[in-house]
């Protein structure tokens, strides 16, 4: 099986096709998300906020990431930054509206992390939010998935 | 049912630098707002230096200031990408496209137009291809002859593509194209064995290309006077 998968990747690769080696994205539950593909992670009045596994998929390697400004204010659906794949600079958006307190430094030299650990490691920043209930204009686990299910069916 | 999808071509001729981004910002506000449907300009530039948002500036050989003595500009721009030249006899392609709409990511729709630019390549016996993993753009051998360098903001494109067909290859010796260092530059010209018809014709391949890779039904054209007042209802 692992070898007929090999063989099918690198015949994919030859012929520049799509091989899905795993059905879906992964999406952490406990997590809240936008339709812009950004999570939030809230414990008290802090939200710890990164991109998808969706997200990091479908844009490809990350090479440089734009991070906001500790101290900058921002409000939900925002734009706060940028991240930079395969040529295309994408604009990313806060879930939430809040103070950034921290941001992910390590970004600065392993842009990769969003890759490869999109929900851990990969994190992009850290706010103090002023308001806890827009948590409930966000997606839950299962609604995101079924969100991202809708939205690469589209082609 | 599937709503037939329309693409809106802008056929612009040479258009200044700062001057086509500004509108490509207009072009996207309103796309967001379901004001316009997927448009296209379709252009060139007069010689223009430009740097992505990442500013890699010394990739730049020559001192700024020179530049004007060769008459071109230099423009810092947020699309993703190194430093490139924009020159006459150069195809420019700029999709303002919902990516949302047709369910692609950043990586897909890059693909889309590194094949766009392979498949007219090819019409021209020219064989063309993709670059490899951290090269996006295309290549005849390991000679670059397509540049990609793309802005996504709320899941609408801009910036785009930048195809070779004939342009003043000097230009690139006062740059380390796309920071790729010791590849050449080269153009359709230099490639192929077959006469070259005029450049709006090869122009109106490209975007037949762009049209058929990215799925649209039907092509609508703008130029000229309809180009002046469609922009004017987006300012």
């Amino acid at each position: 099986m692992a070898t007929m998968l090999l063989w099918a990747s690198r015949a994919a690769s030859h012929l520049r096709i799509s091989v899905f080696t795993r059905p879906f994205a992964s999406v952490v539950k406990d997590l809240n998300y936008a339709d812009s593909h950004e999570w939030a992670k809230v414990e008290g009045n802090s939200a710890t906020v990164g991109i998808t596994d969706h997200a990091q998929d479908h844009l490809g390697d990350v090479v440089y990431v734009e991070l906001p400004e500790v101290g900058k204010s921002l409000t939900k659906g925002e734009g706060f930054g940028a991240v930079e794949s395969v040529k295309a600079t994408s604009d990313v958006y806060s879930p939430m509206s809040g103070k950034v307190v921290e941001v992910n430094e390590e970004l600065n030299s392993s842009p990769g992390l969003i890759n490869s650990s999109p929900y851990e490691k990969g994190w992009i920043m850290k706010l103090e939010v002023s308001s806890g209930g827009e948590v409930n204009g966000l997606m839950d686990a299962d609604q995101y998935s079924k969100f991202c299910e809708e939205e690469d069916g589209k082609h | 049912m599937r709503i037939p999808r329309n693409l809106e071509v802008w056929k612009m001729g040479i258009v200044n630098y700062l001057d086509a981004l500004k509108l490509q910002e207009n072009l996207v506000n309103a796309r967001k707002v379901h004001k316009i449907p997927d448009t296209l300009l379709s252009l060139q530039h007069p010689p223009t230096y430009t740097l992505g948002k990442r500013r890699t500036d010394h990739n730049l050989l020559v001192p700024e200031p020179d530049l004007k003595n060769i008459g071109a500009e230099l423009h810092y721009t947020q699309r993703g990408g190194d430093i490139t030249f924009h020159g006459p006899h150069q195809a420019v392609l700029y999709p303002i496209i919902s990516l949302r709409d047709i369910g692609l990511g950043a990586r897909n729709y890059v693909e889309k137009l590194e094949s766009t630019m392979i498949e007219l390549a090819s019409l021209y016996d020219v064989k063309a291809h993709a670059g490899r993993t951290g090269e996006t753009g295309v290549w005849v051998g390991d000679r670059k002859i397509g540049a990609i360098g793309v802005r996504i903001s709320y899941a609408i494109t801009s910036h785009g593509l930048a195809f070779n067909i004939d342009p003043d290859l000097n230009y690139f010796k006062h740059i380390v194209p796309c920071g790729i260092a010791d590849k050449e530059v080269t153009s359709l010209r230099k490639e192929t064995n077959m006469a070259l018809p005029a450049e709006e014709i090869i122009q109106e391949q490209l975007i037949s290309c762009f049209a058929r890779q990215f799925g649209y039904d039907s092509v609508s054209w703008k130029e000229g006077a309809s180009i002046l007042s469609a922009v004017s209802e987006i300012e």
